[in-house]
């Protein structure tokens, strides 16, 4: 089965391909339409590192785009959307080539774009030369906002906030000393660094820290000396999928090395694919902090995850996705205030452009992750931690004590 | 102490598995003075095949359409049950794994060889070495596109269940897991087996004939395409068993999973002369505990450059690696 998806989605992923091209072309030439369509970009992993948060991601854009096309707003103002997906692989690099793909497209409006914070760090210098919106729905590192860019938005909370708030919740659940790991990645070490501040600070040891690389696979050096200092706590900063930070193969390796402790990490972690690549024993236990309330607990929630099942079945909506559902609506939202304000055809005009920009930092209405709005420096103004545990082979919210 | 012997362990293990990559990098390169890049994506497709087969005769597989479609279903099943079963099922289900993924992986060798090397046979020596590259990111690319980019590789428990070294009663626990064993013991036997074949049989001769004058071995009567070919197979499937051992020994496969090995097991060659058999099973387990001592008392984060600068440093003092014999290039 899986296989038959996946050579039907290779298909049709050349097939989209080819129609974009064509109609790409052919929208040149013959207009005449009196409804104008508005792209909006989407970027993350689609096919290759983190996946699971790029496809979900992706899924939560479709949705949102599918109900704004419905909605009556966008009859009267005669405006459609379509999604146009931009896979960056994770990579920085891939991903600046994503938006400058975005940034050329005439007709769009803005990019739901970047789940790692490497690559939206990377793009978003291309992003505000050309004066378009972006909003990462998964970026974390604080860096991305605070390079000064007005045009640059995140729906998600930051790591300066997950990693006190990972080391208090460690704290409380009487965790005394840890062993720190980084995957060398700018989330990662974030991640680690925010932790080990508040950690310290609540009276907590370091027992041992180091950093390991992207896509390593071999952790049991690391591992050894782990079992060998004995901390109560494993503290992780980075990815789970083993093309990236691969948190999950460290977790597995950690339990068959004979540490026993649990293993704690970020948002990085906080996807089912963790538990499968570490296998549901060695997963058991493991804490992960994640922006936001699970999406079964908002009040706008429940519809969103029934939309989002109905229209993909078999999916269940992972945070990011409500992040990216929010970012999404941000840029519809914007279109639909610039149309009116200066009529559909200047929408994406360079004075549209701007004004697109004002109205994504002036957004403010109820989202799926609860309030939508972006303080001055574009993130969110919302900022709710969870922790999740491994309980019985699946992710569960842990109620603040 | 217990800890220096359990990274030992640690890098040893890491070592079986490099050397096993570097012997196949060392054969190509002794017979056809040629680097074959895309034999990291034969340790690659070792992982995925193996995987396969794993789903296919353990009951981990059920869920799997291929088995769905097999008219001797109901054969199958006893079969499955009987390798999951018991530890003999269990270690003859490995062995039928490794075999099978060892004989794919070389057909794929030979394949690429027929297809992408044959033809370039006589061009500069950069167009075969473009062509290798050519061939890594088709084969990373299609394993990609056609199965996953990542997929979990769970061996039943009791070949990955580990077994804990008693002393005078004392646990020792430096992880010497019975995985461990098989893949150093896999590595030494493979390299005795190899060293013998070339030295003692007829085809080994041939062989040895072939790398030091193609076109004089053709005219002693040597079908020099067959050799070469015969190279072609042993090399990648010896990366194919590696690739499995990878697979069950980190629990996981992912289509870009060659790269990094690939680059350590050629440095391996390297440092041991490449070219030379027990160059390669000598470097493969000097880089292995290198890399995994260096993280041990040095520093994790620095591991790769540590192995690097040490790898440049024997070269150095060493040009030709240190079983390697510094050839005078003929001109």
């Amino acid at each position: 089965m899986k296989k038959n998806h996946r050579i039907v989605f290779g298909v049709m992923a050349a097939l989209l391909t080819l129609a974009l091209i064509l109609t790409g072309c052919g929208s040149g030439g013959g207009s005449g339409s009196t409804t104008k369509t508005f792209n909006v970009g989407f970027g993350g992993p689609i096919t290759q590192g983190d996946v699971a948060f790029g496809q979900g991601g992706l899924r939560a854009v479709q949705l949102a785009i599918a109900n704004a096309n419905k909605s009556q707003e966008a009859k009267d103002l005669k405006i459609q959307f379509k999604v146009i997906q931009g896979d960056d692989q994770s990579l920085a690099d891939v991903g600046t080539t994503v938006a400058n793909q975005f940034v050329s497209d005439k007709s769009m409006v803005g990019a739901v774009a970047h789940f790692n914070s490497t690559v939206s760090i990377a793009a978003s210098k291309v992003y505000h030369e050309n004066n378009f919106v972006q909003i990462s729905y998964g970026s974390t590192n604080p860096a991305l906002t605070q390079q000064g860019f007005k045009n640059v938005f995140r729906t998600c909370a930051t790591d300066d906030l997950q990693g006190p708030t990972g080391a208090n919740r460690a704290t409380a659940l009487g965790f005394k000393s840890v062993a720190l790991i980084d995957d060398s990645s700018p989330y990662g070490q974030g991640l680690v660094a925010a932790f080990k501040d508040q950690f310290v600070k609540n009276g907590g040891t370091v027992v041992y820290q180091a950093s390991t690389q992207q896509k390593q696979n071999d952790f049991t050096a690391v591992v050894t000396k782990i079992a060998s200092v004995k901390p109560d706590l494993v503290y992780f900063g980075g990815t789970y999928a083993p093309d990236t930070g691969a948190g999950a193969l460290l977790c597995k390796q950690l339990k068959s090395g004979g540490v026993t402790v649990p293993m704690m990490g970020g948002d990085g972690l906080y996807a089912p694919e963790f538990i499968s690549g570490a296998g549901a024993t060695a997963a058991e236990g493991s804490y992960a902090t994640c922006p936001g309330m699970p999406v079964e607990l908002l009040p706008n929630g429940k519809q969103f995850a029934a939309d989002y099942t109905a229209m993909f079945p078999g999916q269940q909506p992972a945070p990011f996705d409500a992040y990216a559902y929010d970012a999404a609506n941000a840029i519809i939202n914007a279109t639909y205030s610039v149309a009116k304000d200066l009529g559909v055809n200047k929408v994406t005009s360079p004075a549209g452009k701007d004004a697109l920009i004002k109205a994504v930092a002036a957004s403010n209405f109820d989202g799926v992750t609860g309030k939508v709005s972006f303080d001055s420096k574009g993130d969110p103004n919302n900022k709710v931690i969870t922790l999740y545990k491994v309980v019985n082979g699946k992710w569960e919210a842990q109620a603040d004590k | 102490m217990n800890y220096f012997l359990a990274q030992l362990v640690n890098g040893i293990t890491l070592g079986g598995m490099y050397a096993l990559i570097a012997l196949g990098y060392t054969m190509v390169y002794g017979v056809l003075l040629m680097i074959n890049f895309a034999h990291s994506e034969m340790f690659m497709s070792g992982a995925y095949i193996g995987l396969g087969t794993l789903l296919l005769l353990s009951n981990a597989g059920t869920q799997n359409a291929i088995c769905k479609v097999l008219p001797f279903l109901s054969f199958f099943k006893s079969l499955r049950s009987f390798f999951t079963g018991s530890t003999v099922g269990l270690i003859i289900m490995f062995i039928i794994i490794l075999a099978v993924s060892a004989v794919l992986v070389g057909c794929l060798g030979m394949l690429t060889e027929r297809f992408a090397y044959r033809p370039l046979r006589h061009a500069p020596r950069l167009a075969p070495l473009i062509s290798a590259l050519g061939v890594s990111i088709f084969l990373q690319n299609a394993f990609l596109l056609w199965i996953a980019p990542n997929k979990p590789f769970n061996l039943p428990a009791v070949v990955a269940k580990a077994a804990i070294v008693d002393l005078s009663g004392k646990n020792l626990s430096l992880g010497i897991t019975p995985l461990r064993i098989i893949i150093v013991a896999t590595s030494v036997i493979l390299l005795i087996v190899l060293d013998l074949f070339i030295a003692r049989t007829r085809v080994g001769k041939a062989m040895r004939a072939t790398s030091q004058d193609q076109d004089a071995a053709g005219l002693m009567g040597i079908n020099v395409n067959s050799v070469i070919a015969l190279t072609f197979f042993i090399g990648p499937a010896l990366g194919g068993i590696a690739g499995v051992f990878s697979g069950a020994y980190y629990g996981t496969v992912t289509y870009n999973m060659g790269f990094m090995p690939g680059i350590k097991s050629f440095t391996a060659a390297v440092i041991g002369g490449i070219g030379n058999l027990r160059g390669a099973m000598l470097g493969g387990f000097m880089l292995g505990l290198i890399e995994s001592l260096s993280q041990a008392y040095i520093s994790a984060s620095y591991k790769d450059v540590i192995t690097f600068v040490i790898l440049i440093v024997i070269l150095i003092f060493r040009p030709g690696g240190l079983l390697g014999s510094s050839v005078v290039e003929k001109v």
